[in-house]
């Protein structure tokens, strides 16, 4: 299977390949998937040194489990984030008691902002969004990053966090509405006094 | 609605900038899934580690299958030598006759003779 091939095969597809010890597909799927689960781990722990470690041990679980993965059963990267968000809860427990950043903490945005500097502002506004997402219940955060952030539909992420359409929509409701709630009076700070929308 | 629509535009800043794995991550997931990879492929071993020594006694014998037989065999013999089984006697008796003695190894002076 060789790698410039292997952009339409589906991920389950790809997974059977590795387990058949195929090694294209396993770049495949690594290039495909590590990206995603890092991006999703990193937005649920707001730590870039956690969520590399947690992607690596949801891929790890990927590789082990793909001898006896059942085709049909779960899409690999509805599995993959379940995993994500189960080992991130892990670790976000694990430091609860030692979690000492607020919304308050977040770098001081509105002089950079007065700066004008581009890239500061896009940091600065990643650095609120993350510091508020902290803020939420960890149920919330994965739905609303799931969302708003990674993409899915109400339909996926209900079966990734294994509940029901209606609780999803009230997950994703209440986050928001806290969101907007933490980020009120921050719209100047965040250099969009002079933005259209 | 001005703070609905800051959130919205935080989302979308966010979705421009993606969380890129480090190259360090991407080598460290892909030498995770070869070694996964040649573990699952790999023949299984016939002997666990920790009994390497069953794994070449068996291999003496032709296989775990052998080395099994050898065993049964050696125990059926303590059996019936210390049990002692009627049955067993009375059939030594009918083909050896009651006072019969069997030479296993014959005498030193014997084999010294034959100079």
């Amino acid at each position: 299977m060789a790698s410039d091939t292997t952009d339409e095969v589906p991920d389950e597809d790809l997974l059977a390949a590795y387990a058949r010890g195929e090694t294209a597909a396993t770049r495949a799927l690594t290039l495909r998937l590590v990206p995603r689960v890092m991006g999703y781990a990193s937005r649920l722990l707001g730590d870039r040194a956690e969520a590399e470690d947690v992607a690596q041990e949801a891929m790890l679980r990927l590789w082990r489990a793909a001898a006896k993965w059942r085709a049909g059963e779960a899409q690999v990267s509805t599995w993959l984030y379940r995993v994500v968000a189960n080992l991130c809860t892990d670790r976000l427990r694990a430091r609860q008691r030692r979690r000492t950043e607020a919304l308050e903490a977040a770098p001081e945005v509105a002089d950079r902002a007065a700066g004008g500097d581009a890239g500061l502002i896009e940091a600065d506004r990643a650095a609120a969004l993350e510091a508020a997402l902290r803020e939420l219940p960890d149920r919330q955060r994965q739905a609303v990053v799931l969302r708003h952030l990674e993409g899915l539909s109400n339909a996926e992420i209900a079966e990734v966090m294994e509940i029901g359409l209606e609780a999803v929509e009230s997950l994703i409701c209440r986050g928001k509405r806290t969101l907007v709630a933490l980020l009120a009076g921050r719209r100047d700070d965040l250099g969009y006094e002079d933005d259209e929308g | 609605m001005e703070e609905q629509k800051t959130l919205d535009n935080l989302f979308a800043a966010a979705r421009l900038r993606p969380v890129e794995p480090s190259e360090a991550l991407m080598a460290r997931v892909l030498a995770d899934a070869f070694a996964e990879q040649t573990k699952a492929v790999a023949p299984p071993v016939l002997a666990a580690k920790g009994n390497w020594w069953l794994g070449g006694l068996a291999s003496v014998f032709g296989g775990f299958g052998g080395l099994a037989g050898v065993g049964g065999a050696a125990v059926a013999g303590l059996v019936l030598g210390f049990v002692q089984p009627a049955n067993v006697t009375y059939l030594a008796d009918a083909l050896l006759g009651p006072e019969t003695s069997v030479t296993l190894i014959p005498s030193v002076d014997l084999l010294m003779g034959e100079e």
